[in-house]
């Protein structure tokens, strides 16, 4: 009796749909397509609607009152075109790339020196490693401030160091000389981006196994030979993730500009994300400013699948 | 134990709920700048509101200029726009010129407390879009020049300067790189600080804001270029605003200084020298005046759910107008006014020249897309003080640009 009902509860639950996804759930594949759709929905609403919503509004005519609307008056590729046809257009472009490929460079250089440098092991190397930090977990607003005291032309610490050692004469205002002023911003931001570079080169560096360096140096190869054919292949993939998120951590970067030159002085240190910045929320052309963001949405885009291909093969490896 | 404990929390429960008033409060939001510098008008009165213990209270929010409008139109854009806010006056055309804010005309009429006639007319005018009155001036303020008397003294300099060329040879004299003095500060700010320190030369010499590459206006860039060039002004005012730029005047190390009333009382404190003002130089002696119109207006956003709270409100601020000036050091925008002695001889001495300097100042617009109108003005400003322009060129195209917004 028992066992001859069995089978027909069985066949009950399975037939009724409400229970089959419940016990799917419980210990099936719907537990593995719910663990996926959380983020997935949480993604599609707070990155993906934004980002679409940002497109649209870049072929749009925006104005105070419809800024919290979807639909809006067409405009075809008109923003697009008198963003380009900006007087500073050209010079955003270059300070854009100055900016970026500066810090990147400097970042890059710099952390990988020192993730070297802290790889040897001597005393005390893993806490000053630690200090490093430091820089990385300042706000960027923070860290503008104090780079504007020392860029500061007058009075800036900088200065009084480069006057002290006998390299400049006349104090050089990297703020306001249209010369310097984007350097300025750059070497902040080489400063700030530092200690991330050195960290993620550093767990690149550790996870090369020691018995490469010594089969290579009882093979008679020196040090230089050693970090050309074993640190910088198996690298290969830690420094195209790094460089990756260099160039997006850079184009994202924005407050080191209010904090230290405002774009200025004659816009000689407006970049990308900053302009976009500027006509949206001071000149209140919020059209224009998303479509600045559109254009630098695809460089990021193109940064984000060189990242993504980097550490797949890291996966791999 | 426990029922007591229990009894004790239901006789609090009671005690609370007595105390919450019969009436419910309207809640009136205001907006301002006031508050994140130092204390100021908008923060005070609003406490001192609330003091009162009326069925309206104030929920005050002090947001930093830079900020304001762009918080001010994205609360609008949501539906969370304030009740009240006090906006720079360029920026005011922004909203009464789109129906943002309620039209108060019919208010005003019935109010016992606000009269236009009592308004200087261009602070009036800022606040008016198409025949319509949308809010109503907070206070106004100008510039002038500022000039260190003692440094004067020891160059043998007996009067301020009067002319522009004068200006300039008074800079020359005066500044002192040994010491650590330049001859004058001012702001050239990429920032609508540039363009209200600039717009009173381009007016001085005959032009306005539709009309700025004129000889005159050229003239004027010529010399602000050449205090640069020649350092007499430190390069830093290019991203120095007026404030920062005037502090540096206050601690000796520069001899003049183009700014504001705002700067008084923190002058009197902090400037270890005898100082005075004067009206800013012409183009010519005894040529045409002009200056700034700086201050702020309140506006009621159309959005409000009460309107009439809101009215009264304004009233409470505009009632207290007489207290503007000797406790805040701004200028009511009120030609009924008679601003009491303060007892500080220096503050009261450069009021005088503020109220009088007052009188040629030319409001910026009103014109809802004053914004880029602006930034076409510093942009030139900028491209001519860093040498990427002439101050010709950089002029001409900033009127090209105005043309096209103009229309």
């Amino acid at each position: 009796m028992d066992i001859s009902e069995a089978p027909a509860v069985n066949s009950r639950r399975r037939g009724n749909p409400v229970s089959r996804i419940l016990s799917s759930i419980r210990d099936g594949n719907g537990f593995d397509i719910l663990l996926v759709a959380a983020p997935l929905v949480f993604l599609v609403l707070l990155a993906g609607l934004p980002l679409i919503y940002n497109v649209l509004m870049s072929f749009q005519q925006v104005d105070m009152f419809t800024l919290g609307a979807w639909i809006r008056p067409f405009a075809g590729f008109d923003n697009y075109i008198s963003v380009i046809s900006q007087p500073e257009f050209p010079l955003v472009v270059r300070n854009t790339i100055i900016f970026v490929v500066g810090s990147m460079a400097g970042q890059f250089v710099l952390g990988f020196a020192l993730a070297l440098f802290f790889a040897q092991n001597f005393p005390g190397a893993a806490t000053i490693r630690g200090l490093f930090l430091v820089s990385w977990v300042m706000p960027g607003l923070v860290v503008g401030a104090i780079w504007s005291w020392i860029l500061a032309g007058d009075f800036g610490v900088l200065n009084a160091i480069l006057r002290s050692l006998g390299l400049i004469e006349a104090a050089i205002f990297w703020k306001s000389d249209p010369n310097f002023s984007i350097w300025a911003v750059t070497i902040a931001n080489i400063w700030l981006g530092l200690a991330f570079n050195m960290l993620l080169l550093s767990v690149g560096l550790a996870a090369i196994p020691k018995e490469l360096y010594e089969a290579a140096a009882l093979d008679g190869a020196n040090a230089w030979k050693r970090f050309l054919t074993i640190t910088l292949p198996m690298m290969r993939p830690t420094i195209g993730a790094v460089l990756s998120l260099g160039l997006i951590g850079t184009l994202q970067q924005f407050d080191l500009f209010p904090a230290i030159t405002e774009g200025g002085p004659a816009n000689s240190s407006t970049v990308a994300q900053y302009w976009a910045w500027q006509m949206s929320f001071t000149l209140y052309d919020f059209a224009r400013g998303a479509t600045i963001s559109v254009m630098m949405f695809v460089l990021v885009l193109f940064a984000s699948i060189l990242y993504v291909r980097s550490t797949r093969s890291e996966v791999r490896g | 134990m426990d029922k007591a404990t229990l009894k004790l929390g239901g006789l609090l429960l009671a005690a609370t709920m007595m105390t919450a008033p019969a009436t419910a409060q309207t809640i009136v939001k205001v907006w301002s700048i006031d508050g994140t510098n130092q204390p100021g008008v908008s923060d005070t009165l609003s406490k001192e509101f609330n003091e009162r213990g009326g069925d309206i209270q104030i929920e005050y929010r002090s947001i930093p200029f830079d900020e304001l409008v762009n918080e001010a139109l994205r609360a609008f854009a949501t539906g969370n726009a304030p009740d009240i806010i006090s906006v720079d006056n360029p920026d005011f055309a922004l909203f009464s010129s789109r129906g943002a804010f309620l039209d108060i005309t019919d208010r005003v009429a019935n109010s016992d407390v606000i009269d236009p006639a009592n308004y200087f007319q261009g602070p009036l005018n800022s606040v008016t879009w198409d025949g319509k009155l949308f809010g109503v001036p907070k206070y106004t303020d100008t510039i002038a020049l500022f000039y260190n008397k003692d440094l004067f003294e020891a160059a043998g300099i007996a009067e301020p300067p009067k002319t522009w060329d004068e200006l300039l040879e008074t800079a020359r004299a005066l500044n002192d790189p040994a010491n650590n003095v330049y001859g004058i500060t001012f702001s050239a700010r990429a920032g609508e600080e540039g363009t209200f320190q600039f717009l009173p030369w381009i007016q001085m010499s005959g032009g306005s804001y539709g009309e700025v590459n004129g000889p005159g206006a050229v003239r004027a860039l010529e010399i602000w270029k050449t205090m640069v060039d020649e350092r007499l002004a430190s390069q830093d005012v290019l991203s120095l605003g007026q404030w920062d730029s005037t502090g540096t005047f206050n601690t000796g190390n520069a001899a003049m200084a183009i700014s504001g009333p705002w700067e008084l009382n923190r002058m009197v404190e902090d400037a270890q020298f005898d100082w005075a003002v004067a009206l800013l130089p012409t183009d010519t002696d005894g040529g045409e005046r002009s200056s700034a119109l700086g201050g702020f207006n309140y506006g009621i956003f159309a959005t409000t759910q009460n309107p009439d709270a809101a009215f009264e409100v304004l009233e409470f601020f505009v009632s207290q107008d007489e207290r503007m000036f000797p406790e805040f050091s701004s200028l009511p925008a009120r030609n009924d006014i008679v601003l009491p002695e303060t007892g500080v001889p220096l503050k009261d001495a450069a009021l005088q020249v503020f109220q009088e300097q007052l009188q040629y100042a030319q409001p910026r617009g009103p014109h809802p897309e004053w914004q880029k109108i602006s930034k076409a003005i510093y942009d030139a400003m900028q491209a001519a003080l860093t040498g990427q322009q002439t101050p010709q060129q950089a002029l001409d195209q900033a009127q090209q640009t105005i043309a096209g917004i103009l229309g």
